[in-house]
């Protein structure tokens, strides 16, 4: 399991625990409303009845089920009233009626309420769920033209595709970066030893420094924030078939290339650099705590880390000692629509021609802050906002999250295996090793 | 209760006695109500098309009504609603479970086979290499009904020439009348009803089924409302053989285990739910890892189960008889404090401690000045596990145990007192034996929800620390933590196989409280 998602599972409770833990390589959906719930709770202000005029009322995560109108779209509480409002354009247009739901844990509600034929016409969610979804039947493919696919950012474009056929219309890019304290750390470190000097000078300067680089590691690893480790050396999870896809068969985890990524992050436990003491849980309050100067995370920290009036610039990931820039993973935020809507003709409609719009893409931007998915759009939201060219640029070159199934088996054994170097517990190359054959094992297992 | 009639005072049933006539409305009044309530729920069920869950709730409906509205049946009076929530709440899930398990079923094995063989097809839709796209509107020969007329697409080349497409393949469209947007969609043609957005969305059903047929395997087809591209499934269904095959590669797909895959392995991502046996049963006994697993698991579920029993059982007692005492002053509030642990909700409690026990950042590490690996050692880590589960569980202990001790009569002490028993003997042969018949059958409870204390686990530790080359296998995992990773961490997560655990385990735990259960008896014989 992604182990950003806990945090979300803890606000939601103990069900949705379960839940979040069911959703296997859950995604960074879960961790972006769980970084940016308080912001986005104000703005769900009603639950009345669900109408195009109404607010987004939510979906019950007892019972999901869709609201009555001709096209009903399920999205998360964010970006759920800005959609409304385009949607309402949408059905004034058309003269149809448009519900807009906001679902809590749309992975589990889509899947249970498609299943029983309740679900709605449209969902938004992360590309990476997107193997799943096809594995259950429960989306439909979307054939867009090749001169709109060309309007999107090319990354965009592959993580909505599935098999080689498309399946989602994407509207954001989302991936980490370095953050920086410009009061601890005014310069944005191109290799690491340079953030490790000026770490080290930071902590020299305020004994309140304690941790020189923030990274989410925890007892139990986390592989969202190894890989950029990895493909630092040209290293990472899975090789590449020739059409581009991740092919599950060839997992690298202890390719030579991999391996270096994992020598690196054992020397950076060594010399108390990374701890197995910093998670999910605390990795945040580190930073806007002041105790780090440094704090590899994404855009859904951002909220928190101004609300602790925190000075901060964000810059690409730094290149590592004999390698070349840590490359960190994409994730894509998509339109689907559901293999089983009842109107499919205006799902469809919708997906194909509002989404890949300018105006739409920038009015999901003003709502989630994410760099958006079109050029266009990206083009004119990053000439003002540096803070988003920031993160364009940190996720240049980095590649989708895989959003095959097989992940799912990775997510534990390569955690564990990088926690473990890190702590000191186990060699690299044998704990890699490992690791390797754990996945394999785990994917063979259930092919 | 109904009175046991009694030799000198006959409770007169039947004509004699007089209900009086508000009872009757109220009576009559909550029937009507419980009618209204289920026949609402069987609206919803015919609008679902469960018909099974009509038949149920129409043989409760007539239960109800049989032994309410007659003077019959005066046990089942008060039998009945346990016996439904009995039913609905405890048998049925576990009837489900079990079913479940005898399935495949889980990600990528949700549709019916028919169902996944349709998808399969419709996700391999393909677009002609290099063929144009349409704009497009949907239209019906004038005259015709348009919710159910033969359906016409008015087409727009990316060169402006217009085409009308049927069934039967395309032909021309005269210029003459027709009226066109700027991006060139047809508004109005001559000899066509052209849809609007909601008619032609009520017709998506034969929409996905239409195309306009260009040559022998490609059709055009809609994409939306307004536009239009060529294209077929490079999929095709062979129902005498059972098999799929995809008309580019010429690869031939059949049936194996519930997924479509060519003789090769190369496999379809849609699979289908399908009865699969005792496989999952069997499964679960012949796989090496988790026979390898089971018995550590085992062992320390039993240990974590027994130890929370008996550290809480005894950190509550042990409170309850202090603040049972009667010179203690201020036992209201000291009572309402120690209840407070158990008020707030386990999971918060549960991360609370799990960044309490942070080796470098954490509150008991800095506290002790000690440098303990808690959740990153096997054994520090159960310590931590037994730690936070003292702190949630004790005041349900404590309570009970309260409660137990206030039933105590006090004749029973003062007669040990008389008889010269010090504090320490009446507590061993008078207060603990008259305790645990009270509070017996609440420990084998408690011990029983410890064995399947999910939430703890997963919230303090996820089950870890791992062995360094397993990761499936923590040293605090318990069964049920073990069984959720099991089938839910693999490529796919499988409900049937976790079903089976469940089985698995709903036995170990129905065995141990048997035994339980067997030697409370002997404490009774205390009364």
């Amino acid at each position: 399991m992604h182990k950003r998602a806990l945090g979300a599972a803890a606000l939601t409770g103990a069900a949705a625990l379960v839940l979040a833990g069911c959703g296997g390589g859950s995604s960074t959906t879960s961790s972006s409303t769980s970084a940016s719930s308080t912001t986005s709770a104000s703005t769900e202000t009603s639950s009345s009845s669900s109408t195009s005029a109404a607010a987004p009322a939510e979906v019950d995560t007892k019972d999901p089920s869709r609201a009555d109108a001709d096209l009903v779209i399920w999205a998360d509480a964010d970006r759920a009233p800005i959609l409304t409002k385009y949607a309402d354009q949408f059905a004034q247009e058309n003269g149809i009626t448009v519900a807009v739901q906001i679902a809590t844990e749309t992975r589990k509600q889509f899947g249970d309420a498609t299943k029983v034929g309740k679900g709605p016409d449209i969902v938004v969610g992360a590309h990476d769920w997107l193997g799943e979804l096809v594995q259950n039947g429960t989306v439909a493919p979307i054939q867009l033209d090749e001169a709109t696919a060309a309007k999107f950012a090319p990354a965009a474009m592959t993580a909505s595709k599935f098999n080689g056929q498309n399946y989602g219309v994407p509207f954001s890019v989302e991936n980490i970066a370095l953050v920086r304290n410009t009061d601890l750390a005014p310069d944005a470190p191109a290799t690491m030893d340079d953030l490790l000097k000026a770490a080290k000078a930071a902590k020299a300067k305020d004994s309140k420094v304690s941790v020189l680089l923030d990274q989410a590691v925890g007892k139990t690893g986390n592989a969202y924030y190894t890989y950029p480790w990895l493909s630092a050396y040209g290293g990472g999870i899975f090789a590449l078939k020739d059409n581009g896809d991740y092919d599950a068969d060839k997992v690298i985890v202890n390719s030579a290339e991999s391996l270096k990524g994992a020598e690196q992050l054992a020397m950076m436990g060594k010399e108390k650099v990374l701890s197995t003491n910093v998670g999910d849980d605390n990795a945040e309050g580190i930073f806007t705590g002041g105790k780090a100067p440094f704090f590899i995370t994404g855009p859904w920290s951002i909220p928190n880390i101004k609300k602790a009036g925190i000075n901060y610039a964000i810059s690409s990931l730094p290149s590592l000692p004999g390698g070349d820039a840590m490359k960190p993973f994409l994730g894509v935020q998509l339109f689907y629509v559901s293999a089983k809507a009842k109107n499919a003709a205006l799902a469809q409609e919708f997906v194909t021609n509002y989404v890949p719009t300018k105006d739409f893409q920038l009015a999901i931007f003003a709502a989630g802050g994410r760099p958006p998915a079109l050029t266009e759009a990206y083009d004119e939201v990053a000439a003002a906002n540096p803070d988003v060219k920031a993160w364009y640029e940190a996720g240049k070159d980095g590649k989708p999250m895989p959003n095959i199934p097989a992940m799912n088996s990775v997510w534990g054994p390569l955690g564990q295996a990088a926690a473990d170097v890190i702590a000191g517990k186990a060699e690299p190359k044998a704990r890699f090793d490992a690791a390797q054959k754990e996945i394999e094992k785990a994917i063979k297992a259930s092919s | 209760m109904a009175a046991v009639p009694s030799s000198l005072e006959p409770v007169k049933l039947g004509s004699g006695y007089n209900t009086p006539w508000w009872a009757h409305a109220i009576k009559w009044g909550l029937l009507a109500l419980v009618l209204a309530a289920g026949l609402f729920v069987v609206q919803k069920l015919v609008a679902n098309g469960s018909w099974f869950g009509v038949v149920i709730t129409a043989f409760i409906l007539t239960c109800v009504l049989a032994v309410y509205s007659t003077r019959r049946a005066v046990p089942m009076k008060y039998l009945l609603p346990g016996l439904v929530l009995l039913v609905t709440l405890q048998i049925w899930p576990i009837v489900y479970t079990v079913a479940t398990a005898f399935t495949n079923y889980g990600q990528g094995h949700v549709l019916s086979k028919e169902d996944a063989t349709a998808q399969s097809i419709a996700q391999s839709v393909k677009e002609v290499e290099g063929s144009e796209r349409y704009k497009l509107s949907i239209a019906v020969p004038e005259g015709s009904d348009v919710a159910t007329g033969d359906l016409v697409f008015l087409l727009t080349g990316a060169d402006g020439k217009m085409q009308v497409g049927t069934k039967d393949g395309l032909t021309e469209l005269s210029a003459d009348g027709v009226e066109k947007t700027d991006t060139g969609k047809i508004t109005k043609a001559p000899g066509y009803t052209i849809l609007n957005a909601k008619e032609a969305n009520s017709r998506s059903a034969d929409l996905e089924a239409f195309a306009v047929p260009v040559s022998t395997s490609a059709g055009i087809k809609a994409v939306g409302l307004s536009g239009a591209f060529q294209g077929a499934p490079t999929l095709t269904y062979d129902k005498a053989a059972d098999t799929l095959t995809d008309t580019v590669s010429k690869e031939v797909y059949s049936p194996q285990n519930a997924y479509w895959a060519t003789a090769d392995g190369k496999r379809l991502p849609t699979g289908w739910k399908e009865n699969v046996g005792s496989r999952n049963f069997s499964d679960l006994l012949t796989n090496p890892t988790i026979r390898a697993g089971f018995f550590k698991i085992f062992l320390w579920n039993v240990a974590f189960a027994a130890l929370s029993v008996a550290s809480t059982f005894l950190l509550g007692m042990l409170l309850a008889l202090l603040f049972n005492d009667e010179k203690m002053k201020g036992k209201g509030l000291y009572r309402s404090l120690l209840i407070l642990p158990y008020a707030i909700p386990g999971f918060v409690t549960a991360l609370v401690w799990a960044s309490m026990f942070n080796q470098e950042f954490g509150l008991v590490n800095s506290l002790t000045h000690l440098n303990i690996d808690w959740l990153g050692n096997a054994w520090a880590a159960k310590a931590a596990i037994l730690i936070a589960n003292l702190w949630l569980g004790f005041p349900y202990m404590f309570l009970v145990c309260t409660g137990a001790l206030q039933s105590i009569p006090g004749d029973v002490k003062e007669a040990a007192k008389i008889d010269g028993a010090n504090a320490f003997r009446t507590l061993r042969s008078i207060i603990m034996p008259l305790l645990l018949v009270a509070v017996g059958p609440l420990l084998i409870a408690s011990f029983a929800f410890n064995f399947n204390n999910f939430s703890l686990i997963y919230l303090l530790t996820q089950g870890g620390p791992f062995a360094t080359d397993n990761t499936s296998i923590g040293s605090t995992d318990l069964l049920i933590t073990y069984a959720f990773r099991l089938a839910f961490s693999g490529a796919s997560p499988n409900i049937g196989l976790a079903s089976a655990v469940c089985i698995f385990i709903f036995f170990i735990v129905a065995a141990m409280s048997y035994s339980g259960f067997r030697r409370t008896k002997s404490l009774e014989e205390v009364n």
